[in-house]
């Protein structure tokens, strides 16, 4: 920082620092202190150095929910990315219907997740819901699924309304880096006898790729970060085995008043998101350079 | 450090403020904020109109969302943001007097003839230490309800409802033979609220003591648990429970009854009104949930209590609406005239309940109901993951009974300690 230009260039700076400081740092800090604490949410605190760590490597449920966390993360993840590609290369054309069927899909990305788990909570329903009577009209079922009954079946329920909800999202930022692969490029592929699915592959791709890994890095993020649509749909169970890890906290945090317990799983979580995060945007870069 | 508290103190207030302000009405300033849970709302309002029709201190009422009212309270005592008087859900009581949230009116209300006709559950639970923190205000309690229609078609007397878990059973097996899709009984499978509402009342009618108020106590204790438990196993396995009730956090808790498929089940006196306006043509009886005896029964008394949060700044006239909400103007024409129960049990037969005995029922239930003084509530019943519905689950679904009820024992011991 020399000379008078160093200083202005500060001064531009200072309120993005005041904010930045204000709304992230200190907030960590209080966190970072917070999980050093025995803070209870009835009042009380004491200052108890690394035991909630210790104890939260001896949690079960916290180790057990992040596995879950991890495994629906893994699940969801490729499926929004497949598809949310594959609606693109559908509906990335100026068309009207092109433009229809994106203004469809994107559609649910604007409601609530609260509001869209509630809908497919009882969309879900054994008794009530149309999702079972669709599929025993298709004579895919004889009876009606009890959806919620088991972890994996569970799941999957869950799975299916988020698809509904987010995949539009990663659709819209599809189609914007798919129109701006150059229509140069794709004519001289078409000229040289490629084929449609040659050109997505050799072309398309390739060209969109950071975009690609960059909504799978937020979506990815996103799922680690899941809980209104289990608290909502499963309520952690059957048996505590749909607990995310996000959900954990809450009910330490929340329901059993337990505060620096919380912001302790609550850094765990953040540490383990930003490695896998950093993991995979220097993947990104060796990609890019490739 | 005296000015990062005070700091900390004012960005508290402004958070509660902020939020609650969103929501409360304008108020004037000589009147009283009262904050009351979500669900005790419709009650409340209707006590608290009675009063501002007759007081010149009006109270405005705000509605707090029911999973929220923890966090608002807490951190409203900490920055000094406290309504003047509260109502909330009366399980916190032991947790919120030993935080030290609320005023001590014992002697105060030392003296008030209205005091000792309130459910005793409601006294027992608003004591700390020998102190009293708070009374009842807008009771619930558990009930057995039924199907007389279906009781009529199985060749069961509709007007001699079960009075044992065996005759539960019983019961449950002839309404089921009435066809598939009828069920001979009912409960929330996921649901721990729900259950600690309807299936731990037969637990205590047939003598077992439920929660550790410490670690030295046993929880889980007396014959009561492990039949109950294994009662629901067998309606399970044998079909007379629907399927879909092993999933329900209860969301369809009552929902099920409403369809006439349902012989019986475990609820509160709140699906009286509700079933009178949702399905008119039902024939129902209720009776009080039964143990393993004849002439055992018990219920799990719920709702609301009424405190004064520490910090309030109209404390007294606080207290002056506490003790009118005793007297017998505010619990009929408050609570009665509007199909309300009434706190106090002295009061459960009343003119307004003449034409409906099923309510009568339900008030008097309150008398015979318990509630347990437990720190650590939601830990060891109401969460997602408490050991109490681990234990239905894992007993019920699974069929392990007794090693659910080691393992809640153990777990319940546990948290009591902490």
């Amino acid at each position: 920082m020399t000379g008078r230009g160093g200083w202005i260039g500060l001064l531009y700076l200072t309120p993005a620092l005041l904010f930045v400081g204000a709304f992230v740092l200190y907030p960590l800090g209080q966190l970072v202190y917070l999980s050093l604490t025995s803070s209870s949410l009835l009042g009380g605190s004491e200052f108890i150095g690394l035991r909630n760590y210790i104890r939260a490597f001896t949690d079960q449920t916290f180790w057990h929910s992040l596995q879950f966390t991890i495994k629906y993360t893994v699940y969801i993840t490729p499926i929004l990315m497949g598809l949310g590609y594959l609606l693109a290369l559908l509906t990335a054309g100026t068309g009207a219907i092109a433009r229809f069927t994106r203004a469809v899909v994107f559609l649910p990305v604007v409601i609530g997740l609260g509001s869209s788990s509630l809908l497919w909570f009882w969309l879900f329903d054994q008794q009530v819901g149309l999702f079972n009577k669709l599929l025993q009209d298709l004579h895919i079922v004889s009876q009606p699924v009890v959806w919620f009954v088991d972890a994996d079946v569970g799941l999957w329920a869950v799975i299916i309304s988020v698809v509904w909800k987010v995949v539009g999202f990663g659709m819209i930022l599809f189609v914007a880096a798919i129109q701006s692969v150059s229509p140069e490029i794709n004519e001289a592929a078409l000229i040289d006898g490629a084929g449609y699915w040659q050109r997505v592959r050799k072309v398309t791709l390739p060209l969109t790729y950071r975009t690609i890994l960059l909504t799978t890095l937020i979506s990815a993020i996103g799922s680690m970060l899941a809980f209104d649509q289990f608290y909502i749909m499963t309520s952690g169970g059957p048996k505590s085995e749909t607990f995310t890890s996000v959900y954990w906290m809450y009910q330490n945090s929340f329901i059993y008043f337990k505060l620096g317990y919380g912001a302790t799983l609550s850094i765990i979580l953040m540490a383990i998101v930003f490695i896998a995060a950093a993991v995979q945007i220097a993947l990104t870069r060796r990609g890019a350079v490739r | 450090m005296n000015v990062l508290k005070g700091l900390r103190n004012i960005a508290l207030g402004a958070a509660v403020a902020l939020t609650i302000g969103a929501a409360a009405p304008a108020v004037a300033a000589d009147s009283l904020t009262m904050w009351v849970r979500a669900s005790g709302a419709n009650a409340a309002q209707h006590l608290v109109d009675l009063w501002n029709s007759g007081h010149d201190q009006k109270i405005a009422l705000t509605v707090i969302p029911d999973n929220q009212m923890v966090t608002k309270l807490a951190t409203g005592v900490q920055a000094g943001e406290v309504p003047d008087v509260i109502s909330f859900d009366l399980i916190y009581m032991p947790d919120f007097m030993r935080a030290g949230f609320l005023t001590d009116i014992t002697d105060q209300m030392k003296g008030d003839a209205n005091l000792a006709k309130v459910a005793p559950a409601y006294t027992k639970l608003a004591t700390y230490k020998d102190r009293l923190y708070g009374t009842g205000f807008t009771p619930d309690v558990s009930i057995l309800i039924y199907n007389k229609d279906l009781f009529k078609k199985a060749g069961l007397d509709p007007n001699k409802p079960p009075t044992t878990l065996d005759q539960i059973h019983e019961y449950a097996k002839k309404i089921h033979a009435l066809g598939p899709d009828i069920y001979g009984f009912y409960f929330s499978g996921a649901c721990p609220g729900c259950n600690i509402f309807t299936t731990s009342p037969m637990m205590v009618a047939s003598g077992a003591h439920m929660l550790p108020a410490s670690a030295d106590e046993e929880p889980l204790d007396g014959s009561g648990v492990k039949e109950v438990l294994q009662l629901f196993r067998d309606m399970w396995t044998e079909g007379l429970v629907p399927k879909s009730a092993q999933a329900d956090n209860g969301s369809n808790f009552v929902a099920n009854f409403k369809t006439g498929k349902i012989g019986i089940q475990g609820a509160g006196g709140f699906l009286i009104s509700d079933l009178k306006k949702d399905v008119p043509d039902m024939d129902f009886g209720v009776t009080f949930l039964p143990g393993i005896k004849e002439g055992q029964a018990s219920a799990f008394v719920g709702g609301d209590v009424v405190a004064i949060p520490k910090g309030s700044k109209h404390a007294d006239v606080a207290l002056q609406f506490i003790k009118w909400e005793l007297t017998d103007e505010a619990q009929l024409e408050g609570l009665a005239k509007n199909n309300i129960l009434p706190s106090r049990t002295d009061l459960a037969d009343n003119k307004y309940f003449k034409s409906e005995p099923r309510v009568v029922t339900t008030a008097k239930a309150l008398g015979l109901g318990y509630v347990p003084w437990v720190f650590h509530f939601n830990d060891m019943v109401n969460s997602d993951s408490s050991p109490w519905i681990e234990m239905i689950q894992a007993a019920v679904f699974d069929g392990k009974v007794d090693e659910a009820i080691a393992t809640a024992k153990q777990k319940m011991k546990a948290i009591a300690s902490d």
